[in-house]
């Protein structure tokens, strides 16, 4: 093997698709090679961050990497905490690798539910907020048992509404009079009617009521 | 792929157990609770006996005592009132000894027709069969039986083979208990002492056709044509008193008579409707407002009276009719609910026409 470094092969070695002679010397290149090896370790982590493997946070020193490659002279001059404008640069989004790929991650899971890791990155940037065209895949992710979810919650709007509007039109009309009943009138007019004379006195007195032995229980 | 493709696997079961509910709920519906509780057949030999005692009270002039007992008999409280009938003129009542102070009701169009869909009722209700000749108080009578659907005896009545009067009728709580009973003594044929110069009283004159009686739902007025399957309206009219509209509905089976008026407005707050479960009663006589309603009371003779406020009315029940049905009716009419949320939720339905 020359000293040249590996240059595309180291790909082709990450992506074991060099034959047992080309494997067998890239091997030993990258023993003696400090750069080629930096480069090959950086390349797997990389495949295995697209892939969405549960892969351990990277470390601080390859994220402060990429963020100082992130520093322009446009934002050179604000302070460490201060935002870019017009929202999120580079850095503020998640990192290389939890961002969604093309096509959503394999079984519906993003990584970035996996518990983090405490310590792991001090200066590991907030992540944006999610677009809003993820919502619904989030609500379906929360109700995959209860197809009717949907219809449950509108029923329950509905109903909250009709509640509401019944309280409302339950309450005491204040137009409503007082009125007190001509009973005395509607004694002769049922009496009228009936052709039977009403109870000449009050039975029983209502000095018994309400429980006296003279009611009828309803 | 599609979402549409994917059901519940669930779905087929439950759809199932959801079908079968609602069978069993429409059976349940379909099935009565009680055998009594739908019209009678039968024959209703006994319906020409009865017309004929209603005509009667148009052409024959008579005086007696009417003696009125309710459910503990004659060694209860008796109420005796004397009527004088006039042909003509109409009838006169009061209680014995007070008979300067008697109630005129004249004769009227309205009355005869009220008393033709009273026996129309009867007839559609109960089976009303002739029992034969008995003996009433040395006079001789023919009996008709008034019988439920179960057979179970719902009324009686005697009716005087001579000159066609009613002599006595009797009508029975579903228990079989009697309920209450009237029944004429001291019979003596001819104009006996009239009250003359009383002016009279007749029903209310505004009577209110189906069409008011429309409108007057429309307007939120509680007036349904029936209160239980066997009560139902047979009158209806109108009046103003102290200015505010009142509208008197009268039901019936045939044997009881059940009087709602309805009035809009509330009891003043002394009548708290708070009290006793928000029903208000009102002493026999309409003197007096006692509190209660949950029970209504009278019933030494057969009457029964109580008053209530409910959704912007108030309601006032007078009945002649067996306890039970007098609970029936009041329980009926929209009861007074609480002031608690889901009373004022499910007054605010009724009000929005949900219910």
């Amino acid at each position: 093997m020359s000293s040249e470094h590996l240059g595309e092969r180291l790909s082709a070695l990450v992506d074991g698709e060099l034959g047992p002679a080309e494997h067998e010397s890239a091997l030993i290149h990258l023993a003696r090679c400090e750069s080629c090896r930096f480069e090959a370790d950086l390349m797997r982590r990389l495949k295995r961050r697209l892939h969405g493997l549960c892969e351990p946070e990277p470390d601080a020193d390859f994220m402060g990497r990429l963020a100082g490659l992130s520093r322009d002279p446009a934002t050179a001059g604000r302070g460490p905490t201060e935002p870019p404008p017009g929202g999120a640069g580079f850095g503020a989004g998640p990192p290389l690798g939890l961002s969604r790929p093309l096509g959503g991650f394999p079984g519906g899971h993003h990584p970035a539910s996996a518990p983090p890791e405490s310590g792991a990155a001090p200066h590991r940037p907030q992540r944006a907020a999610r677009p809003e065209r993820h919502r619904p895949e989030r609500l379906a992710h929360l109700l995959p048992a209860f197809p009717g979810g949907r219809y449950a919650v509108a029923g329950f709007a509905v109903a909250s509404v009709l509640i509401g509007s019944a309280f409302v039109a339950g309450g005491d009309t204040e137009e409503t009079p007082v009125v007190q009943p001509r009973l005395s009138d509607y004694a002769v007019e049922h009496a009228v009617t009936s052709r039977h004379l009403p109870v000449a006195h009050p039975q029983p007195k209502a000095t018994e009521l309400p429980y006296g032995t003279t009611e009828a229980n309803r | 792929m599609s979402a549409r493709g994917h059901s519940c696997p669930h779905s087929g079961p439950v759809t199932l157990l959801a079908v079968a509910l609602l069978c069993v709920l429409l059976l349940t519906a379909a099935t009565s609770p009680e055998a009594a509780a739908v019209p009678a057949d039968g024959s209703d030999d006994g319906m020409p006996v009865l017309r004929r005692a209603a005509a009667a009270e148009n052409q024959v002039a008579y005086s007696a005592v009417r003696e009125m007992t309710g459910p503990h008999g004659p060694g209860g409280h008796v109420l005796r009132v004397r009527v004088v009938n006039r042909p003509g003129d109409g009838i006169a009542l009061a209680p014995l000894g007070e008979e300067e102070d008697a109630l005129v009701v004249r004769s009227s169009s309205a009355l005869e027709s009220l008393d033709e869909r009273l026996l129309h009722m009867l007839q559609d209700t109960y089976s009303v069969s002739d029992a034969g000749l008995a003996d009433l108080d040395g006079r001789e009578a023919r009996v008709v039986e008034a019988a439920r659907a179960d057979g179970t005896l719902a009324g009686r009545f005697w009716v005087d083979t001579d000159t066609g009067l009613l002599l006595g009728r009797t009508v029975y709580e579903a228990t079989g208990a009697p309920a209450f009973s009237v029944r004429l003594s001291d019979l003596a044929l001819g104009e006996g002492s009239w009250p003359e110069g009383r002016v009279g009283d007749e029903p209310w004159g505004d009577a209110l056709t189906g069409t008011e009686r429309a409108e007057l739902r429309d307007g939120g007025w509680p007036l349904p044509e029936h209160l239980t399957w066997n009560l139902r309206l047979v009158d209806a009219r109108s009046t103003k008193l102290a200015g505010n509209r009142v509208v008197h509905a009268v039901y019936s089976d045939g044997l009881s008579q059940v009087s709602v008026f309805t009035q809009r407005g509330k009891l003043d707050t002394k009548h708290s409707p708070a009290l006793r479960n928000g029903y208000t009663g009102t002493g026999a006589g309409g003197s007096g407002v006692p509190t209660q309603h949950d029970t209504i009371f009278g019933g030494d003779t057969g009457q029964y009276q109580s008053m209530w406020q409910a959704d912007g009315f108030v309601y006032t029940v007078l009945a002649d009719a067996p306890a039970g049905l007098a609970s029936s009716a009041v329980t009926a009419l929209p009861d007074p609910g609480g002031s608690g949320f889901w009373a004022r939720v499910h007054r605010g339905l009724a009000r929005l026409g949900f219910l």
